[in-house]
């Protein structure tokens, strides 16, 4: 069904979007990269990502923070971000 | 027998019966060995009951009142062979019945104290015949334990002759959590299906029902504790293959296994019991395998421009195979749909990640959260290591890293998400596309 291959589709192009968001890419870097290793138009890419933003807010927040800082963020600091985005995903989820 | 033929012999009936029906497979493990049968031990009985349910099937509370009258007269001896012939022939074929209540008997004596029924016997015998499973003397119960020996149940019984029906029992994962409640109250090993069924307090199920889910939840049980042996074992050489690795990266000088860095697969919570379609083990209520898998890497573990890590994948990549359905039956509906996308928050499968410089691999039952909170500064800073700067090098991932990192993706869909990110809702998503000019995906 066209669905279900929709909707494979989107899991994985969320799914390669993640692996780069632990590569701590940007939406920019993700485009081109899924473009280029994946064949994924970059505006797919760019949509699955802002649609994975809306629905994960805070996670994003804090990602975009620290891809500001410096570049970097310290080990402790990415830490304490994961930390809170598990918890934030738990009170999501627990919704 | 069951559903037709009246008396028939035992050998006539199985060549018959073969004839008929359906295989279904046997579980060895789970049936006696009738050594002392004759025929029974070559009957197939799965043949017997085509159609017939899985053992949840409670018995059919209304009996003939013949028949009753029989079983009580009868009462007393709980193998009485009497009892049998005589009822038997009311009821079912009475060679088979005789020579497998003789067998069982032998079998069952290992398991149950003589007020049992078949219920608890019927662990072994599946107490799929249901139909007596009332309360009924022992010996009647010992009739239904010895047909319901597979798996499969009453319904066959239900067609028989007596016109007993089988109410099926749903085991919605409500009622199974209180039924393992009442099982670890009791203890498992002590867990009797008379005490449980009232601890469960519920009417509509019977001694029977509850011997057959005893049953396989045990069998269940056995197989997720031998997973999380190997589950654990499986970590631990994890951790050496880590620690082996570390030592040689911070010995070998300029290559960096970053290996920490790959795949931090985070089995993102909600580890919520049984709703999850990638809930291979947790199906019996133990959260032991669910949450195993929560490692948390820090973003920043040196990924050096190099080629991607060597020793990582090994260790990552060489995961433990989701482990195949053990038994592709009622536990484990879940399994079918692993290699589907799975959600966020689906746990992951025990293990492997390289967990050189992190805390111990996460134990299995170990509630990831805090797993994750252990992972300390030390973590994937390979001090020692040449070229490693301190968190500040140069991160940007290499190419082929990426490209590692997508293709492997690619490759294995089924992989869970890592991040697990709440994913977006699919019509919303295929909308913004189409705005954006894309009418359909996957693009062809």
């Amino acid at each position: 069904m066209a669905d279900d291959s929709s909707a494979s589709y989107i899991h994985l192009v969320q799914h390669l979007i993640e692996k780069c968001l632990i590569f701590h890419m940007s939406k920019e870097e993700c485009m081109e990269a899924l473009s280029k290793y994946a064949n994924i138009k970059p505006v797919i890419t760019s949509t699955v990502w802002n649609e994975l933003e809306k629905e994960n807010k805070v996670f994003f927040e804090q990602y975009s923070q620290s891809q500001g800082k410096e570049d970097r963020m310290s080990e402790a600091e990415t830490i304490e971000m994961i930390q809170k985005m598990i918890s934030d995903s738990s009170k999501d989820s627990a919704d | 027998m069951l559903a037709v033929s009246p008396l028939r012999t035992t050998t006539t009936t199985k060549d018959e019966r073969e004839g008929d029906m359906a295989n279904f497979p046997i579980d060895n493990d789970d049936f006696p060995d009738f050594s002392s049968g004759n025929l029974l031990d070559s009957i197939d009985f799965d043949d017997l009951f085509v159609g017939i349910q899985d053992g949840d099937v409670l018995p059919d509370l209304e009996m003939d009142p013949e028949i009753l009258a029989e079983f009580s007269a009868v009462s007393g001896g709980e193998e009485s062979s009497d009892m049998n012939t005589s009822s038997s022939e009311s009821i079912r074929k009475v060679e088979v019945e005789e020579s497998q209540r003789k067998a069982e008997e032998e079998d069952k004596i290992s398991g149950s104290s003589s007020g049992l029924n078949s219920g608890v016997q019927g662990e072994e015998i599946a107490s799929k015949r249901d139909e007596f499973a009332v309360t009924n003397t022992s010996t009647v119960a010992k009739d239904g334990g010895d047909r319901g020996r597979k798996s499969s149940t009453s319904t066959a019984q239900a067609k028989n002759s007596q016109g007993k029906r089988k109410v099926k029992v749903d085991w919605t994962p409500e009622l199974h959590r209180r039924f393992v409640q009442a099982v670890e109250q009791l203890g498992v090993d002590k867990a009797v299906p008379s005490r449980i069924l009232e601890l469960m307090g519920i009417d509509c199920l019977t001694r029977h029902n509850i011997a057959s889910h005893l049953q396989k939840y045990r069998s269940h049980r056995k197989h997720m504790l031998a997973r999380e042996a190997e589950a654990a074992s499986w970590s631990q050489r994890r951790q050496m293959y880590g620690t082996m690795a570390a030592t040689a990266g911070g010995g070998g000088g300029g290559k960096r296994e970053m290996s920490p860095w790959l795949a931090p697969t985070m089995g993102f919570p909600p580890i919520t019991p049984m709703h999850h379609p990638y809930r291979p083990l947790h199906v019996w209520g133990h959260p032991t395998m669910d949450q195993s898998l929560m490692h948390i890497w820090p973003k920043h573990l040196a990924h050096s421009p190099s080629p991607p890590p060597t020793a990582a994948p090994p260790a990552w990549a060489a995961t433990p195979p989701h482990p195949p359905p053990p038994d592709p039956s009622f536990w484990h509906p879940h399994h079918q749909r692993v290699p589907n996308a799975l959600t966020p928050g689906t746990p992951c499968f025990p293990p492997p990640l390289a967990p050189v410089r992190f805390a111990p691999p996460p134990v299995p039952g170990i509630p990831p959260h805090h797993a994750m909170y252990k992972v300390d500064t030390g973590i994937g800073v390979p001090t020692g290591q040449p070229g490693l700067q301190a968190p500040n090098f140069d991160f940007h991932p290499s190419k082929e890293s990426i490209d590692a990192a997508i293709g492997d993706v690619l490759s294995k869909p089924w992989l869970p998400l890592p991040l697990g990110l709440k994913p977006p809702a699919l019509d919303s998503v295929l909308v913004e596309l189409q705005l954006q000019g894309i009418p359909k995906i996957p693009p062809t």
